[in-house]
């Protein structure tokens, strides 16, 4: 499956003013007593795909919604290039969104979900007609263009939903966990499409998801949220390599990863991968379990300070006594209070 | 073989005495009207019923009272509930916009039509009283002079229309809400970031996707509304000089007033008949609903 890029590009808009092409200031949002948002800072510069990572309820959706202009802010700016769009209806923004649901409209075919946008902008039918089969023959929805969302699979609506979004010529795409309604395998076939038509360079992208997996294959960066606050903003290297709190260090990275409390009630905190056996030294530990994944093995261990998680290559068995040790520059450390990280 | 059969017993067997009511006070009660057609049964016949062909339907077809009231029933109920659906649409679409007392003023709305017909006609036959009710308190005030609202032909069958859109307009919008609750918020969403605004939202979303409700509404209040009965006799009692009259109120004159069992049940069977082929037009029509997605 190939992707023109000459397609992509007539559909494509061009980016806008060089340095930040989305900037949040400072946004704060609240329903009733409670804080969805505080005081959150993000930018997004041209052509970026930004992911907003998080677990449900950490307020990635409704920064997606402040962005829209769907819900207001109650403290804050959004900027859109150099637009201040905080006070801007949605309709008025440039901003084109695929949601969770993908919110097809029913009642209309593929072709007339697609066109209705631009009908109602004003656009004129020579070229309501030329972007449409444009946007059909790139994403290949061309044999479904007389069918309604009701008889299509998941994959084919998420395709509607994508295709509707290029046809609106944004300045910036919003996508609300665009995966989350499709099974596994068709979520990794989908990333690296989905990555080729959004990501090459056109309107930047802000993309939901509770997937590190997902984030890490689609995004430039990644801003980790919890509780409504913003953990780190940065590349899946960074956060993987140096999570600025626990709960990153702890969202980041598969099987999660072992910490360890230290007696002054600072966090010591060592990847599983970065375990290793050695001769002498070390800690010595006990296998007390055993998950074959084939390339890996991961091993729960009894040590004196505490379980550990060890993923290795092979050769042991449960009941097996191993001395194990890390390289200091593995080692992350964090605060006791808040999580933050101590080691530079 | 087997399971579809178990199956097949089963629905019959649930569906089975509703069908059987109906057969009974439906399909028998319409069988022995039509039987009657055929039949003189008046003071003439000593109230029994004797065979005479085709007598009553040629007499329907050329009685001008009957095509006057035919007439004039099709009349209102295509007044009232045009006026009904297009009130009650707009409540609809109000009570489903979030504000305070939103609730509250739900519950309100409902209170006319959960008044029995008759108790509201006796009021709505106060409020339009020649000179004394409160309507024509204001105008004899204001002009020095009182309309005749139930007593003048031309005004009597407005009053019987206001009266019926005050009762209907709420059941409609009801019906309608639950409609509107049916679409997906996000829809309206979605065509917002398109750059749509309210009215393009009414005309590409609301409505189209309103349609099934909105004929299954034109189909109910249709049918009552040709069916009209009771609000008349109590507000107008048919007159002024019939100008009010319905054809069901024809029906029950010709049946209690006339003792003329025979012509009544060939006007009713001739009503039915044109409701029948309204209904079946209006259901064709219904078939054919917009599909959400699951």
């Amino acid at each position: 499956m190939t992707i023109s890029t000459t397609v992509s590009s007539t559909i494509s808009s061009p980016a806008t003013s060089p340095a930040t092409a989305l900037q949040l200031e400072g946004i704060c949002r609240r329903i009733g007593a409670r804080t969805i948002l505080e005081d959150l800072d993000l930018t997004v510069s041209p052509g970026e795909c930004l992911a907003l990572l998080g677990p449900s309820g950490c307020g990635k959706s409704s920064t997606l919604r402040l962005i829209s202009g769907l819900d207001s802010p109650d403290r804050g700016r959004i900027l859109l290039g150099q637009r201040d769009i905080t006070a801007l209806p949605p309709a008025r923004r440039q901003v084109a969104m695929v949601f969770q649901s993908y919110a097809l409209y029913p009642h209309l075919s593929v072709a007339r979900n697609l066109s209705l946008g631009m009908e109602i902008r004003g656009v004129d039918g020579a070229t309501i007609a030329r972007d449409l089969n444009a946007v059909l023959e790139l994403l290949q929805l061309g044999e479904l263009r007389q069918r309604r969302p009701a008889d299509l699979s998941g994959g084919q609506r998420q395709r509607v939903a994508l295709a509707r979004a290029l046809l609106r010529r944004p300045q910036l795409f919003l996508l609300d966990e665009p995966m989350s309604n499709l099974d596994a395998q068709l979520r990794e076939e989908l990333r690296p499409q989905l990555r080729a038509i959004l990501c090459g360079g056109g309107a930047p992208v802000v993309y939901v998801t509770h997937d590190q997996q997902e984030a890490m294959g689609i995004a430039d960066r990644i801003a980790v949220l919890d509780a409504g606050r913003l953990q780190q903003c940065g590349t899946s290297r960074e956060l993987y390599h140096r999570p600025a709190t626990l709960f990153v260090a702890q969202f980041i990275g598969r099987p999660q990863i072992n910490v360890l409390q230290e007696p002054d009630g600072s966090l010591l905190a060592v990847r599983p991968e970065h375990l290793q056996a050695v001769e002498e030294g070390g800690v010595q530990v006990r296998v007390v379990s055993r998950e074959w994944q084939g390339a890996s093995q991961q091993l729960q261990l009894d040590t004196p300070r505490g379980p550990l998680r060890w993923v290795c290559d092979g050769g042991r068995t449960i009941g097996d006594t191993v001395r194990i040790a890390w390289e200091p520059r593995h080692e992350h450390r964090f605060a006791a209070g808040g999580g933050r990280r101590l080691t530079p | 073989m087997g399971e579809r059969r178990r199956s097949l017993l089963v629905g019959v067997a649930l569906i089975g005495p509703a069908l059987l009511v109906l057969l009974l006070v439906f399909l028998w009660l319409m069988a022995s009207y039509l039987w009657l057609s055929f039949h003189a049964q008046n003071l003439f016949t000593d109230l029994q019923p004797v065979p005479v062909g085709m007598l009553n339907w040629r007499r329907l077809v050329l009685d001008a009272r009957f095509w006057q009231d035919a007439a004039q029933t099709l009349r209102f109920a295509l007044v009232s509930v045009s006026m009904e659906l297009g009130l009650g649409l707009a409540m609809a679409l109000l009570l489903n916009q979030r504000w305070r007392g939103r609730g509250l003023v739900r519950s309100l709305t409902l209170l006319p039509w959960a008044l029995p017909t008759t108790v509201m006609a006796l009021g709505w036959r106060w409020i339009f009283n020649d000179p004394s009710g409160p309507i024509n308190g204001v105008i004899g005030g204001l002009t020095g002079s009182t309309v005749p609202f139930l007593a003048s032909p031309s005004l009597a069958w407005l009053a019987v229309v206001l009266a019926d859109v005050w009762k209907t307009t709420p059941f409609v919008a009801l019906l309608l809400l639950a409609g509107l609750q049916m679409i997906p918020a996000d829809l309206y969403e979605a065509l917002a970031l398109e750059g749509g605004n309210a009215r393009q939202a009414l005309l590409r979303i609301t409505l189209p996707l309103l349609r099934p409700y909105l004929l299954l509404v034109l189909l109910f209040r249709l049918a009552q509304a040709l069916g009209v009965f009771d609000l008349i006799v109590v507000l107008t009692g048919g007159g002024p000089a019939s100008s009010t009259e319905s054809v069901a109120g024809y029906a029950y004159l010709n049946a209690m007033r006339f003792l003329d069992f025979g012509y009544s049940a060939t006007v009713m069977i001739g009503m039915f008949a044109v409701l029948l082929l309204l209904g079946g037009v209006l259901l064709l029509v219904l078939r054919r609903p917009a599909r959400f997605q699951p």
